[in-house]
C-alpha cells in the first residue's frame, strides 16, 4: 500500500514534504495560472468593483455562458478564477450556504462569513487525503485515484456590509482568506498587485465611477492591450445600489470611453 | 477526524523510530511568522507578527490572536487555515464543557482537548497532522497560565516562550529577561523587545498583534492606539539607556537599569590591558572569568585616571 513518508508521495497528497511545504497545495496554484485568466477587485469608498477577462475560446460558442461572475445572492456576489468547472460547484455550494444562513439566522450572509466558510472547506482538503473506489461488480478494487485539492480557483467574494461598508474578500486554494482594498488573482497576479499597490498607497477613497475605472485600468495595463466592453466582465455592490450587478455592455462602454479621454 | 475510506494512517514511523510527518509540520512552524507568550505575576501576555502579504490586505480584517472563551486567548504560528480548524473545535468544546458542568473550563482542561484533537490527526486515517503550534494563554482559579501545544498533540507549561521564524534568538532573549515576579505590563514591553529583535522592517502597530489577560480574567487583544502607546514608552526607555551609555561617567552607569535590562559591571586596571592582541569580549571572558554569551550587550567605558 501506498505509504506517504516523503518518499516522493509528498506530491500526490496532501502530505507534509521534508521542509514542511504541501505541495499539492503549491500546484492548485500554479492550475490556477494556467487557466489563463487575470481578475481584479478594487473597494472604494461606497462601492467594490470586480473585473475579469471574457475569453471565449470559440466563436460558435454561446457568450452569455461563459461567465466567471456569479450573484450568490442577491446582495454577495463570487467572482472564481482558476478551473471553471470547480468554480461552478463552488458556486453552487455558496449559494445553498448562504440561503441556508437566511433561513437559520434571520439576515443576510455577510460577505466575510461566505469567504471564511469557502476557505475552510479548502481547508478540509488540503488535510484530508481522499481515495475514491473505483469498480464496483466486476473488479471491486479501490483504484487510488487522489482527488486533487478541491478548488483550485481563488474567490474574491464581494458585498456591501451595514456597519462596516464596502467588502472584498479574497479566498485561495490553501485556505487563506483576507479582506482587501485591493486585489489580484490568475496568470498576471503579481504584476497587477504592484500596479494596485502604487495606486493604492495613500490609501485613496475612491468613488464609484474611480473603483470601476481604477480596476479596468489596472487589468488593461497589466495585459497590455485595450479592451473592447464585450472582452471583459464588470461586478458591483455600492451603497446607494447594494444590489449585486453585473455591469451591461453600454455601461462597460462608457467606462473604457472615460478611461480612454482621461488618458 | 480522519476519512474511513483512507482506513491507513499517513503518518508512519520511519526505520529510525521517528515520525516524519510529525518533524515536516514542525519545520512549517518554524517558517511561520514568530509568536511568543510571556507569563507575569499578575497575568499573560501572548504577540505575534502580523506580516501580510501585500499593503493592499486590509490589516482590519485579519485578527491572528483568538479568543476560546472570554478568559482564554490563543495565537499560532504556522499554517493559518488549520489555526482556524483548531480555534473552532476548541470553541466548540469549551461551551460543550460548560454547558454539562455549568462553570468555565479550566484552561489546563481546554488545552489538554485542544491537544488530543491535534494528536487524533497524527493518527486517524487519512489526514495529515497540522502545521501549527499554538501558545494557549488564560487566567483562571490556578492563576495566569500559559501554554504550548506543538503539531505532534504534546504540551507543556511555559513561563515564556516562543515559536516560529526567529525562536532561538527569542527563546535566548526572553531567558535573559525573565524574572518570577515580573508584572504584566513589563511583561507587554518584554515582548515587544522580543519581537523586535528580530524584526525584518519597521515595527508598528499595523505589523504586531498583542493579547493580554489580567486578575480581571477578561483576556483583551489590544488595539492599534494602546499598542502604539506602549511602543512609545518601549522606545523612551531605550532611548534613555542610549543617552546615559555615552556619557559613560560611574554616576550614569548606575543608573542604567532601566527597561527591566540587568547590567553587570566589570572593571578592568588598564595597565592589565597592555600588550595584548584581543577582542573586549573575550578578554572580560578570561580575565574575569565570567561567560559573556554573543548575545551579551557590552557597553565600554573608559575612565581616565
Amino acid at each position: 500500500m501506498s505509504r506517504g513518508s516523503g518518499g516522493g508521495y509528498d506530491r500526490h497528497i496532501t502530505i507534509f514534504s521534508p521542509e514542511g511545504r504541501l505541495f499539492q497545495v503549491e500546484y492548485a496554484f500554479k492550475a490556477v495560472k494556467a487557466a489563463g485568466i487575470t481578475s481584479i477587485g478594487v473597494r472604494g469608498k461606497d462601492s467594490v468593483c470586480v473585473v475579469t477577462q471574457k475569453k471565449v475560446p470559440d466563436k460558435l460558442l454561446d457568450e452569455s455562458s461563459v461567465s466567471h461572475l456569479f450573484p450568490v445572492t442577491k446582495y454577495l456576489g463570487l467572482l472564481a478564477t482558476g478551473m471553471t468547472a470547480d468554480s461552478r460547484s463552488l458556486v453552487t455550494q455558496a449559494r445553498n450556504e448562504a440561503a441556508e444562513f437566511r433561513f437559520q439566522y434571520g439576515y443576510e450572509m455577510p460577505a466575510d462569513i461566505l469567504a471564511k466558510w469557502i476557505a475552510d472547506k479548502s481547508q478540509v482538503y488540503t488535510q484530508h487525503a481522499y481515495m475514491r473506489p473505483l469498480g464496483v461488480g466486476k473488479f471491486c478494487t479501490h483504484f487510488p485515484t487522489y482527488l486533487h485539492i478541491y478548488t483550485s480557483t481563488f474567490a474574491m467574494v464581494l458585498g456591501m456590509d451595514e456597519e462596516r461598508g464596502p467588502l472584498l474578500y479574497k479566498c485561495d486554494p490553501a485556505g487563506h482568506f483576507y479582506g482587501h482594498k485591493a486585489t489580484s488573482a490568475g496568470m498576471k497576479e503579481q504584476e497587477a498587485i504592484n500596479f494596485l499597490e502604487k495606486k493604492m498607497k495613500e490609501n485613496p477613497a475612491f468613488t464609484y465611477d474611480e473603483t470601476v475605472q481604477t480596476a479596468i485600468s489596472a487589468l488593461q495595463s497589466v495585459l497590455q492591450e485595450d479592451f473592447k466592453a464585450t472582452e471583459i466582465e464588470v461586478g458591483v455592490v455600492r451603497a446607494d445600489n447594494p444590489i449585486f450587478r453585473c455591469l451591461e455592455t453600454e455601461e462597460i462602454e462608457e467606462h473604457l470611453t472615460a478611461i480612454s479621454e482621461r488618458d | 477526524m480522519g476519512d474511513s475510506q483512507y482506513s491507513f494512517s499517513l503518518t508512519t514511523f520511519s526505520p529510525s523510530g521517528k515520525l516524519v510527518q510529525i518533524e515536516h509540520a514542525l519545520t512549517a512552524v518554524g517558517s511561520g511568522q514568530t509568536s511568543l507568550g510571556i507569563k507575569a505575576s499578575n497575568g499573560v501576555v501572548i504577540a505575534t507578527e502580523k506580516k501580510l502579504p501585500s499593503i493592499l490586505v486590509d490589516e482590519a480584517s485579519v485578527q491572528k490572536i483568538q479568543h476560546l472563551t472570554p478568559n482564554i486567548g490563543v495565537v499560532y504560528s504556522g499554517m493559518g487555515p488549520d489555526f482556524r480548524v483548531l480555534v473552532r473545535k476548541s470553541r466548540k468544546q469549551a461551551e460543550q464543557y460548560n454547558r454539562l458542568y455549568k462553570e468555565p473550563i479550566p484552561v489546563t482542561q481546554l488545552v489538554r482537548e485542544t491537544a488530543t484533537v491535534m494528536q487524533e490527526f497524527t493518527q486517524s486515517g487519512g489526514v495529515r497532522p497540522f502545521g501549527v503550534s499554538l501558545l494557549v494563554a488564560g487566567y483562571d482559579d490556578k492563576g495566569p497560565q500559559l501554554y504550548q501545544v506543538d503539531p505532534s498533540g504534546s504540551y507543556f507549561s511555559w513561563k515564556a516562550s516562543a515559536m516560529g521564524k526567529n525562536v532561538s534568538n527569542a527563546k535566548t532573549f526572553l531567558e535573559k529577561r525573565y524574572t518570577e515576579d515580573m508584572e504584566l505590563d513589563d511583561a507587554i514591553h518584554t515582548a515587544i523587545l522580543t519581537l523586535k529583535e528580530g524584526f525584518e522592517g519597521e515595527i508598528s502597530s499595523k505589523n504586531i498583534e498583542i493579547g493580554k489577560i489580567g486578575a480581571d480574567k477578561v483576556f483583551r487583544v489590544l488595539t492599534p492606539a494602546e499598542i502604539d502607546d506602549y511602543l512609545a514608552e518601549v522606545e523612551e526607555s531605550a532611548a534613555a539607556t542610549r543617552r546615559t551609555g555615552k556619557i559613560g561617567n560611574e554616576e550614569e552607569e548606575s543608573k542604567m537599569m532601566t527597561g527591566g535590562r540587568n547590567y553587570t559591571r566589570l572593571s578592568i586596571d588598564s595597565q592589565k590591558v597592555s600588550g595584548s592582541v584581543c577582542t573586549p569580549r573575550w578578554f572580560f571572558s578570561r580575565e574575569r572569568g565570567v561567560k559573556i554569551s554573543p548575545s551579551h550587550h557590552l557597553l565600554i567605558c573608559f575612565h581616565k585616571r
